[in-house]
């Protein structure tokens, strides 16, 4: 299953995981024994129903519900011709995103087909609570078990594979689901909503490190089993982001009941070593080989499909799926070439000028998307530098946005004015004007401001608590060769206008600690994009954990208050609007643009449908995928 | 460079033949076509670093503004040298037309080549050229000579601005090590006894350090990495090999008669260590020295190549390789700065190598 976190991206498929997520943080600094649930005796099922008005709620098979919504879509060329183009032009993507990007019929698939995709580093854990990076939401999406998930559109539902019906009660205060009853674990033990009730016992635990998946299931007040399959959810408040907090991965109560109090890490006891390396599945493909920093390999579980001699699930197209770890882009491009991997990210400058030859198209294709992922610079407000918000104005006027869009992006992105994508619900409708370089305008907001060169040494300067301090900072930005690119162009831009800037490129890990302590003037970083605009106020909140320019506006606090309450969608959208129409007119981020999604594909694969969160994370996302039955 | 040389010299050089020695290995050094070749390059590079504003840059070398004469192309050398009228005047790093317009009456005298190393030329930045080629078009052609990487920067203004890197790093790194390792040395051959055993064993326990891994280990923690940092390291851990030829040839002069007649006349032994046996012992040790340079020249380059070189926008050559290792299509990006490396550790290999042969009276026999 997918969770709501908020990745930090880069421009490097492995800088996805660069930013840990709040909660990573909430563990850290939480006092060790600090309390975390609240006791709650939940009432029994016949007085929770006799008060409450039930609505319900899509369960849906994601696989189905995309063959339907795209057997209504027109095709503009058949496989054989998408097969046949270069994608060099938005026409040409489309067709092979048309053409290609169609989810198996009945028959078309290759049910015995394997798959090798390509991840960019090694999985931390296989235990589907302690995941926080890509690559484990990747493999865990395939072998964890849930019972919700979201389209391409990031519409919430339950998962029909899993869940009988949902229903939330008027009030907004209550979920109810029922499970199948034809679930089972791969050692054979069913899965009941007991363990879903356990599961979040243990996770809201505070001895357990969870990294990411108690953000949002701390809003929960409880969880209580009625049945093995009738399950209840218990919200602390009727909040339009509660249906996000009830999605979180299940771990299968028989085997951890026994060994977790024990070991509250999940990780040190050698029950729990033994579990890491062959971990109890729940979802369609369990684990079958794992080599350090080499390979996860996964087979299509028999007991997901059938239960008891009778096939009660479709089987997922693939009977393999082989993860290839390869840490360096050029190496997994030659991979890609070789035919020794079926998929990967490209570069921009992959993506430009080493995907275009024969070498390239004789075993691929690519396609590309647009993704909600966006980059800036930060400036740290509570700096003496970007207390100002005529100097961060000023920042976002010298910079030459052209330059970096044109020459070092390759003109593959569209200028970024905010933190939502103008073509989200959350969006405002004002029309936000990128920043474009206009040095006289920074140069006369850098003079209003105070920053002047008093000194005549060709760097401006402001007194500050009786001293001169000239303008002269630091940015960090992780070391890779185009964020190291655009904040030398940065460095340039300002040097023409008297203030210097010192590039430090430095290790990601490096960046997120920096960055979460506050202790650094200015960084280069980005955000992917959440399900629910809530996600983003853990960047904007006063003191929220990310936060890490220190941007405090109490009108945006209370934006975000209001804009959780609302449930009227229409109305929501006008609360985040606002919110970005202030962050604009701040800039507490220069924005820089919105990276796209790019993807080499084998010409083998079929099925990749791309959501503003990938081609992946979302749900059916990766299995949709499929190769055709050979001729 | 063998540093077992413990074997005493046949031909001890007497203090009143210590000036007669060099020149006799300075004739010798001439007569090796190879390692005079080198030595020229090695000069001629110095040239390079020396006038590389004057060479390529987009800052003029002298112009005549509102009556006073700037050298603004100093400030490649230190950004400081920057002429502040041009900033107050809003020149903003844009010269040619600036010049001609605030002061019809202003004279410039450019640089040979008009390219940045820092950045890339713009469109019409000098009056009629266009910007530079980037992504993979930028080509070797005639306004760019080795090209321009994927961001469109002039390779040939990066390779002559990084010359300066080059050659800092060589004589930097080794101008420490060979201080630190010829005072070590010298003391613990001079004084012998537990003095020597002290300076063999850190000498031993320096030698076991792996450079490439503790530089990558001091570059993750260190707050504001630059090239002096990494100068200090390859200094800091590469004089162990001098300072053991500097304690052999201590060793074996200290018992030589000059310097008893030296310690009878009443000199101290810093007087004795540097007056009298230094000069003495100064040829075998000026050899690994050289090589040094050259390995010293490598590591920059490895570590560029790797990442971990000096800061942006500071160039050198390995940081090039580094730009053509996710750019392999882009030859000029590999050939260039490569052959540069090349010639310039082989010519001080070369060098080293005549300098060897012409103070070793041993190899000298050897030959005939």
């Amino acid at each position: 299953m997918l969770l709501l976190v908020l990745t930090g991206c880069g421009d490097d498929p492995d800088a996805l995981e660069e930013m840990t997520p709040e909660s990573a943080l909430g563990s850290q600094n939480a006092a060790p024994l600090e309390r975390l649930l609240e006791p709650f005796d939940p009432p029994p099922l016949e007085e929770l129903s006799q008060g409450a008005t039930w609505i319900d709620r899509p369960v849906l098979d994601a696989v189905v519900s995309l063959r339907e919504e795209q057997a209504a879509e027109p095709q503009l060329a058949t496989p054989e011709e998408a097969l046949a183009l270069i994608n060099d032009s938005v026409e040409a993507n489309a067709k092979i995103l048309s053409a290609l990007g169609r989810v198996a019929d009945e028959g078309q698939a290759d049910l015995s087909a394997s798959v090798n995709r390509h991840i960019p580093a090694d999985v931390g854990s296989t235990n589907p609570i302690l995941i926080s990076s890509t690559a484990e939401f990747d493999v865990l999406g395939l072998t964890g078990f849930g019972l919700f998930s979201f389209d391409r559109r990031m519409e919430p539902f339950a998962l029909a594979d899993a869940v009988v019906s949902w229903q939330t009660s008027a009030d907004g205060l209550l979920d109810k689901v029922v499970l199948r009853d034809d679930l089972v674990w791969s050692d054979g033990e069913p899965i009941t909503a007991h363990d879903v009730s356990f599961t979040f016992q243990v996770i809201m635990d505070p001895r357990v490190p969870v990294p990411a998946v108690r953000s949002g299931t701390d809003q929960l007040k409880w969880v209580h089993a009625y049945d093995d399959q009738t399950l209840v959810f218990f919200h602390k408040q009727p909040f339009a982001t509660n249906v996000w907090n009830i999605n979180f991965p299940v771990l299968p109560k028989h085997v951890y009941e026994a060994t977790w109090e024990d070991d509250p890490t999940l990780k040190d006891s050698s029950a729990h070593v033994k579990l890491e390396q062959q971990p109890v599945s729940g979802g369609p493909y369990e684990i079958v080989e794992r080599t350090r920093g080499q390979q996860i390999v996964l087979r299509r579980r028999e007991s997901w499909h059938t239960v008891n001699g009778e096939q009660v699930r479709d089987q997922p197209f693939f009977e393999e799926i082989r993860f290839r770890i390869i840490e360096d882009p050029n190496t997994s491009l030659l991979a890609l070439k070789a035919g020794e991997i079926d998929e990967m990210i490209l570069l921009p400058e992959q993506w430009t000028t080493q995907t275009v030859g024969d070498d390239f198209y004789e075993r691929n294709t690519k396609a590309t998307s647009l993704e909600w992922v966006s980059f800036h610079f930060g400036w740290n407000v509570s700096t003496p530098y970007f207390s100002d918000r005529r100097v961060r104005r000023a920042m976002s006027y010298a910079f030459d946005h052209e330059r970096m869009l044109e020459k070092l992006c390759y003109g593959l992105y569209e200028p970024a004015t905010g933190v939502f994508h103008k073509t989200s619900w959350m969006a405002t409708r004002k029309k936000l004007e990128p920043y474009r370089q206009d040095l006289d305008a920074a140069e006369n907001l850098l003079d209003e401001a105070g920053w002047i060169d008093h000194d005549n040494d060709g760097i401006r300067d402001k007194e500050i608590n009786g001293r001169f301090v000239p303008f002269e900072f630091s940015i960090l930005t992780s070391n890779q060769p185009l964020r190291v690119a655009i904040c030398t162009l940065l460095q340039e831009s300002l040097d023409r206008i008297g203030v210097r800037v010192n590039v430090r490129p430095v290790e990601s890990t490096v960046l997120q600690q920096f960055t979460l302590e506050h202790k650094f003037e200015a960084y280069f970083g980005g955000w992917g994009t959440g399900t629910d605009p809530d996600t983003s106020e853990n960047i904007w909140r006063t003191g929220a954990g990310r936060n890490f320019v220190n941007y405090s506006n109490p009108e945006v606090d209370q934006l975000y208050d209001e804009g959780r309450r609302e449930l009227d969608r229409a109305k929501r959208a006008e609360k985040y609007s606002r919110i970005q129409e202030i962050l604009y007119d701040d800039q507490p981020y220069t924005w820089l643009y919105w990276r796209n999604s790019f993807y080499g594909f084998s010409k083998d694969v079929r099925g990749y449908v791309f959501s503003p969160r990938g081609p992946y994370n979302y749900s059916p996302g990766f299995s949709s995928l499929w190769k055709p039955v050979q001729q | 460079m063998s540093s077992d040389q413990t074997a005493p010299m046949t031909r001890s050089s007497s203090p009143s033949e210590a000036k007669g020695f060099w020149s006799e290995a300075w004739r010798r050094f001439r007569g090796r076509k190879l390692s005079m070749a080198a030595l020229g390059f090695v000069l001629f590079l110095v040239l390079v670093a020396t006038f590389a504003p004057a060479i390529a840059g987009t800052k003029p070398v002298v112009c005549k503004y509102k009556g006073t004469i700037y050298f603004p192309c100093l400030s490649y050398f230190d950004r400081s040298l920057e002429p502040v009228i041009f900033a107050k005047d809003r020149f903003r790093g844009t010269y040619p037309a600036n010049l001609a317009e605030k002061d019809p009456e202003s004279w410039a005298i450019w640089p040979l080549v008009f390219q940045d190393p820092y950045r890339s030329v713009r469109d019409n930045e000098w009056p009629g050229e266009p910007a530079n080629p980037a992504r993979d078009q930028g080509k070797p052609s005639r306004r760019n000579l080795f090209g321009t990487d994927q961001y469109g920067v002039d390779v040939f203004a990066k390779m002559v601005h990084g010359t300066t890197v080059a050659l800092l790093v060589g004589f930097v790194s080794m101008g420490l090590a060979g201080t630190i390792g010829i005072t070590v040395g010298a003391t613990a051959g001079y004084f012998g006894g537990w003095v020597d055993m002290l300076a063999s064993r850190l000498i031993e326990v320096v030698m076991c350090i792996p450079t490439l891994v503790l530089i990558l280990a001091l570059v993750a923690f260190v707050d504001q990495p630059s090239i002096w940092k990494t100068m200090a390291i390859i200094g800091l851990t590469g004089w162990t090999g001098i300072a053991r030829l500097a304690r052999a040839e201590f060793l074996r002069l200290r018992s030589s008669e000059f310097v008893m007649a030296a310690r009878a006349a009443g000199a101290g032994p810093v007087r004795i260590m540097l007056r009298h046996i230094l000069p003495n012992a100064l040829a075998p040790v000026l050899v690994p020295i050289t090589f040094g340079i050259a390995s010293a020249i490598l590591i920059e380059s490895s570590l560029s190549f790797l990442g971990f070189g000096p800061p942006p926008p500071s160039v050198s050559w390995g940081s090039l390789l580094n730009d053509a290792r996710s750019n392999l299509q882009m030859w000029w990006l590999v050939v260039f700065p490569g052959v540069a490396i090349f010639l310039t550790v082989l010519s001080y290999n070369l060098v080293g190598e005549g300098l060897q042969e012409a103070t070793d009276p041993r190899l000298r026999e050897a030959r005939k």
